[in-house]
């Protein structure tokens, strides 16, 4: 009895969580300009989606910025992550409090925050500012991630290494470092995701000329409901998937189950 | 051999934190500095204008902006924040336990994965394209409303969209996945002989549940509780999208004040009112949990360390 209702429940919440999805990749097809009117079946809106200028040269950016996010977050991240496991001084503490509140503060707080630095400091290139946005939170993500990973692993295995005559740096480059790299990945996507998806931020700290796909699409939301959105999002959508999935693929080989990388992202790992 | 405990002497415990500090100064640079400032400006004031290059001046600090915030209206709208914000979190609690415990219990460790994925899928697609497509469907003449006419459920048009209903649903649609994912891995940490026990002793699943499963179930609930709460009470994208006027929240308040009043002052001082008023219903629901936790110890001999 238990059983059903759970495995009802489960199912309500699928439907729950993908019908508004379904509205998106439907209303992707509508052969009309604007959303709320339905006007027939066709490609109409990818076409002009992917004719549209400023989508174009705001999905550039958006994807140059995740990828320089999801770099440099993996890379400071990674390494306090590693750090935070590893080190037993008393500077941890206050450092996870640091990067637990990155976590969790209020997004239109933080960009309010950054707009106000970046006009202070006069730092007017969009690139940069949307980066140095982007990583703090992203760094937070892997950091987090590696340090669960890293402390969650067997300190025998490294020290098997040591003793059997391996300096500090191969133990590091052979032992430690591909067992975390489901962490780094995980961390990695997360990071680029949340660049890639980030409105908020965006929105704030973009200059005249630097705008990223999500804010571009949140003024236009507010303008012209035009189903060029929804072609994009469905695009991206795919796009996103096909990643996921070459990625997973890739990583299933390495160490044997995307269960890995898919639990690490849910913030448990137990070896 | 066992690893140290205890700081280690000078240069390795340098050594061991060398890792963490481009981090170290990454955050204190364009984080901690930044919401510093954020504060020193929440003081000033809104300069005349045609004057200033930012919108702030600073020569006169008072606490004028924090008075200006306490009137009724922004009062108000603080409030409807915080509520929409407590009941968003419930009621994502509520929806997220039952799909945590199904995955972590009832879908067999090949397939975790799977269903993990297939909770996440959704949230790969635009953030604000998901949440527009609940405009398309509570709109007054759309298929919910349709629907719900049709079934005799409702006499006349939906008539939630633009108000707080429709951004309590939004918001408890876009942050299911946050409270979803700790509660899981709390749950599948559990070893399922605990409740087989339970039972083989002769509690009921009611029991069991109450005294066994949820207990231990807690680690994951505080955590997905705080992770859904405090973002979502500074929430601006949802009730921009799905409230109008009548559904604002603070957030959007936030941002007005930044990208439309220019009184940098003042949105400063409320963003500083907004983060205190989380801290203080954190600061309650934690207090209320030590008690609760100490008072199910004390009544009913639950003590969820000893059973782990």
């Amino acid at each position: 009895m238990t059983g059903r209702l759970l495995w009802s429940w489960l199912f309500v919440v699928l439907v729950f969580l993908y019908v508004p999805i379904g509205v998106v990749i439907v209303a992707s097809f509508n052969a009309g300009r604007f959303l709320l009117n339905w006007d027939g079946f066709g490609l109409a809106a990818y076409a002009a989606a992917l004719s549209n200028e400023a989508i174009r040269s705001a999905l550039w950016l958006s994807v140059r910025v995740a990828l320089a996010t999801a770099l440099l977050s993996v890379v400071i991240g990674g390494l306090a992550g590693l750090a935070l496991a590893k080190a037993t001084g008393r500077w941890t503490r206050p450092f996870m409090g640091v990067v637990l509140l990155i976590l969790v503060a209020p997004e239109i707080m933080v960009a309010v925050a950054y707009l106000i630095f970046f006009v202070r400091l006069d730092l007017n290139w969009g690139f940069a500012r949307l980066v140095i946005g982007h990583s703090i939170f992203g760094s937070a993500v892997v950091a987090l991630l590696v340090r669960a990973r890293v402390g969650a692993l067997n300190p025998s295995l490294e020290d098997a290494a040591a003793d059997l005559g391996a300096p500090p740096l191969r133990v590091f480059r052979d032992v430690t470092l591909p067992l975390t790299a489901p962490a780094v990945v995980a961390g990695g996507l997360l990071a680029f995701t949340f660049s890639l998806d980030d409105v908020v931020i965006a929105s704030f700290v973009s200059t005249s000329g630097s705008t990223t796909l999500p804010a571009y699409i949140f003024s236009a939301l507010r303008t012209g409901l035009r189903t060029e959105l929804a072609a994009i999002a469905t695009l991206a959508l795919g796009a996103t998937l096909f990643i996921l999935a070459v990625t997973v693929g890739l990583l299933r080989r390495a160490d044997g189950g995307h269960a890995a990388i898919v639990r690490t992202m849910a913030g448990g790992d137990h070896g | 051999m066992p690893h140290r405990q205890g700081p280690r002497p000078g240069a390795r415990w340098l050594a061991g934190a060398a890792p963490a500090a481009p981090a170290a100064a990454w955050y204190i640079t364009f984080f901690v500095l930044p919401l510093a400032i954020i504060l020193v400006y929440s003081f000033g004031y809104k300069p005349p204008s045609g004057i200033a290059q930012t919108s702030i001046a600073l020569d006169g600090l008072s606490l004028d902006n924090y008075r200006a915030t306490a009137t009724p209206l922004f009062a108000e709208l603080f409030l409807m924040t915080l509520r929409t914000a407590v009941v968003g979190t419930l009621l994502c609690l509520l929806v997220a336990f039952p799909v945590a415990y199904a995955l972590a219990t009832r879908i067999p460790p090949r397939w975790r994965g799977v269903a993990l994925a297939a909770i996440i899928v959704p949230f790969w697609t635009s953030f604000l394209l998901r949440t527009f497509a609940w405009r398309i469907l509570l709109a007054a003449n759309g298929p919910l409303s349709d629907a719900l006419q049709s079934l005799g459920f409702m006499a006349g048009p939906l008539r939630v969209l633009d108000t707080m209903g429709a951004v309590q649903l939004g918001v408890v649609y876009n942050y299911l996945p946050l409270m979803i994912f700790p509660i899981f891995v709390a749950l599948e940490d559990m070893d399922p002989a605990l409740r087989e026990a339970s039972m083989d002793l002769g509690a009921g699943h009611v029991r069991t549940f109450l005294h066994v499963t949820l207990p231990l179930a807690m680690p994951g609930v505080s955590a997905g509780l705080a992770i859904v709460f405090v973002p979502l009470a500074g929430e601006y994208v949802t009730p921009a999208i799905l409230g109008g006027v009548r559904g604002a929240m603070a957030g959007n308040l936030i941002a007005s004040q930044f990208l439309e009043a220019q009184n940098w002052a003042l949105g400063a001082a409320q963003a500083v009112v907004l983060v205190a008023l989380i801290l203080l219903v954190v600061g309650v629901a934690w207090s209320a949990g030590v008690a609760l936790g100490v008072l199910s110890r004390r009544l009913w001999h639950i003590d969820a360390d000893a059973a782990a």
